[in-house]
């Protein structure tokens, strides 16, 4: 059983730092399908956060496909993060390494990068599109 | 309820409690000697002789000396009956000024309201059992009051001012109407001190005013008139409660007041109370400027056989006072918040 | 409110030109909610604004002057059955400081008529208070705690906890809140809790009211208020008519640039403002300066 942890100054929101902690741990092997997540109850209670904000997450772990709600028993981990292979993987961070040593070299700084990575995606329109977070 | 008034409350009426045990513990050996004297004396033999008549025989024995012996053996006795006066008082400020006040005080109202019994019933369950509890305490100091103090009235009889307050069943009414007090004066003033001191001052002002403006008029007066040269007197030691006295002549004016006059056939001069000096009592009272006879001993009194009926009715307007001031303290309790 | 979650549709509270009167000041005037069931609400405002008057008006301590107030459809004030369904807890939880809490589980019992002492003993031993002192010797965190576990002992359907920790250390505050959120989890209670500390309150509601000098500035579920709500920046511009924006919260301006905490209607088209959203921290200052009666420069004779 994992526990959860919060960083009260992070801009990210309460059921969306869950949510990644949960997918983290499924990457680093700490969560396998068969696992529960622990309860609403002992979620809201350790961390002092409403209970909805918990549901919150957990269902959205359940539209994403790596959770799955037992009425009156739990959720439970059903999925892995799959979607991408790890070799597949290695190779697109072989390649982003690539690139940000010619983006320093082209003398964009690390805000820049940033900038430039987060429009692009925007305008190829994949991955989710965010507003400017302060 | 009851649960919650016993444990909220226990300790004030253990306190009475005790304070009530030593309180007998002092009355029961001087109740007992004073008892003992007044019959030994010869004291309630003189008084029982003289009889509870309204007129008796001029030359008859009043028993002043042996009561003044009496009361020079007992006078500290007095302190203990001023204690008895406060007594209904004190129930009042101790028992009766915290009841609303310490709760509003304390804010535990906001707690123990909003627990699903209603303001009223917790009121009318509170005042209740509080009034049970005064009541069974107040008789029991009452009936001893009684007691204790017999020997001590009975030259003077139980009607007249002051003494009429601890006999009976009167200190019952007082002491219910100072709890009374006390807990609406808990809903005016909302604290503590403020509320004792207040149900303290409105319980002598009260008191103050019932004794000596309205018990007189409870009942008309009587008046007895006795002519100046009968033989009889009027019986002082009857146990009545006398407004006053003088010596009135034939067109009713009163020409000597507060004092009575015997001029017997036989020779026998018998004069009282405040005769001026230049008046000859029994040197022809005509010729002395006073007046057209006949003269005659006035006295307006209350007759002590009418004891039960002013008991009753001062009882009854105490705890007429009690039961308006609690309806006015439940209807006051809905707008605390 | 099991791990899977059922919704209740009815209204906890619903108050209509609420409002009292205390001589010839209002300490709440034309309040109007519409609190739904399930919910943790946050009251927040300063102190004076009227949170304890609302409160004291939905438990049926004080009659209105205006308006009516509504718990589950039924008036507090005359109606003591509904106290079955609310536990509170009022500010500085007054308890009968001389009772054990031992004996204040018994009162309950007594005064109740739906009362769960196995519920109310279970929590306090779980949190280590013991049951044969009297409540004054108590730390106030611990009183704080056996004030709400008497509460959770009704079983009821709504909770109204007036500053329940304002008065706390951060450790008892800490754990108080976690109490109060472990045990919605477990029965769905609705929570209306006040405080004069947003800050303390943030991470655990989801629904938000803002009371000013007596009056309800802002109220909704926080998830609408940080939806409807952006920050723009943009160009220096003294109009209030941006397309897409139904009301100017609160604008500051430099002679270059004005950065405008607005409540939208619809997107924000024009290119020439950036937006940012929102923490519930800065709407709350922006609304409770936009309703801050204090004197002016103008007032004091100062020159601007």
């Amino acid at each position: 059983m994992i526990e959860f942890v919060l960083d009260g100054r992070s801009r990210v929101s309460t059921y969306m730092q869950l949510v990644l902690q949960v997918k983290q741990a499924l990457r680093v092997g700490l969560l396998e399908p068969g696992d529960q997540l622990p309860r609403v109850r002992e979620v809201a209670g350790s961390l002092a956060i409403n209970p909805n904000t918990v549901l919150k997450a957990y269902r959205e772990l359940e539209i994403e496909g790596l959770a799955e709600g037992r009425p009156g028993v739990g959720t439970f981990v059903t999925g892995t993060l799959a979607g991408s292979s790890l070799t597949s993987q290695a190779e697109l961070r072989e390649d982003l390494v690539a690139w940000l040593l010619k983006a320093e070299a082209a003398g964009l700084s690390p805000e820049d990068i940033t900038a430039l990575i987060d429009t692009t995606m925007r305008a190829v329109g994949s991955g989710p599109v965010r507003k400017e977070a302060r | 309820m009851i649960w919650l008034t016993w444990r909220q409350h226990r300790k004030q009426v253990l306190y009475t409690a005790i304070g009530l045990v030593a309180l007998g513990a002092v009355m029961l050996p001087t109740g007992l000697s004073m008892h003992h004297v007044f019959n030994d004396s010869g004291l309630a033999a003189c008084l029982s002789k003289l009889g509870t008549s309204q007129v008796i025989s001029g030359n008859a024995d009043t028993c002043d000396d042996q009561f003044g012996q009496f009361s020079r053996q007992f006078s500290s006795m007095g302190f203990l009956a001023i204690l008895f006066l406060l007594l209904p008082m004190l129930v009042g400020v101790f028992f009766g000024a915290p009841l609303v006040a310490r709760e509003v005080e304390q804010g535990t109202h906001r707690f123990v309201w909003t627990q699903t019994v209603s303001r009223r019933r917790w009121a009318v369950a509170k005042f209740g059992l509080i009034a049970a509890v005064t009541l069974v305490f107040s008789t029991i100091y009452s009936l001893a009051m009684d007691w204790w103090s017999g020997p001590l009235m009975a030259n003077s009889g139980r009607m007249g001012p002051l003494i009429f307050d601890f006999e009976g069943i009167a200190p019952i009414g007082y002491t219910l109407f100072a709890v009374a007090l006390g807990i609406f004066a808990g809903t005016l003033w909302k604290k503590v001190l403020p509320a004792m001191v207040a149900t303290l001052v409105g319980f002598i002002v009260v008191r103050v005013l019932i004794e000596t403006l309205a018990r007189p008029r409870y009942m008309s007066p009587l008046t007895a008139s006795l002519p100046v040269d009968s033989s009889n007197q009027f019986n002082g030691d009857s146990g009545a409660w006398i407004y006053g006295n003088g010596v009135v002549n034939g067109a009713g004016k009163l020409v000597l007041p507060n004092s009575s006059i015997g001029c017997g056939s036989n020779g026998n001069i018998a004069v009282s109370g405040a005769v001026p000096d230049n008046v000859d009592p029994c040197g022809g009272l005509v010729s002395q400027g006073l007046g057209p006879g006949p003269f005659f001993n006035s006295t307006r009194y209350q007759p002590a056989g009418r004891f039960w009926e002013f008991q009753g009715i001062e009882t009854g307007i105490f705890l007429a006072l009690a039961a308006i001031l609690i309806y006015f303290a439940i209807r006051r309790l809905s707008r605390i918040g | 409110m099991n791990d899977v979650g059922t919704v209740l549709t009815d209204t906890a509270i619903e108050t209509d030109g609420l409002g009292k009167r205390y001589k010839r000041t209002w300490a709440l005037q034309d309040c109007a909610l519409h609190l739904p069931a399930g919910r943790i609400a946050a009251l927040v405002g300063p102190n004076g604004a009227g949170k304890t008057t609302l409160l004291h008006m939905a438990v049926g301590l004080l009659r209105p002057d205006a308006g009516s107030v509504r718990i589950f459809g039924k008036d507090p004030y005359s109606n003591a059955e509904v106290l079955a369904e609310i536990g509170f807890v009022a500010q500085e939880t007054p308890l009968y400081r001389d009772f054990t809490a031992q004996e204040l589980v018994t009162l309950g019992g007594k005064l109740n008529r739906t009362w769960d002492a196995a519920l109310a003993r279970e929590r306090l031993s779980g949190l280590g208070i013991a049951p044969n002192l009297p409540v004054g010797k108590l730390s106030g965190g611990q009183r704080a705690q056996v004030a709400l576990a008497l509460a959770l002992a009704k079983r009821p359907r709504l909770l109204l906890l007036d500053e329940p920790i304002a008065a706390l250390d951060p450790l008892a505050r800490h754990e108080f809140m976690q109490t109060l959120m472990g045990a919605v989890a477990e029965t769905g209670t609705t929570v209306l809790l006040s405080s004069h500390m947003l800050a303390d309150l943030e991470r655990a509601c989801d629904y938000l009211i803002l009371l000013q000098t007596a009056h309800v500035q802002l109220s909704g579920s926080v998830e609408d208020l940080l939806e409807t709500h952006r920050t723009l920046v943009g160009p220096r511009t003294d109009s209030e008519q941006v397309p897409g924006v139904a009301e100017v919260i609160r604008g500051s301006h430099t002679d270059r640039q004005s950065t405008l905490l607005v409540r939208t209607n619809g997107p924000i088209t024009d290119p020439a403002w950036i937006e940012h959203e929102v923490t519930l921290e800065d709407l709350v200052l922006a609304y409770l300066a936009k309703a801050d009666t204090r004197a002016t420069r103008t007032a004091w004779d100062v020159k601007a």
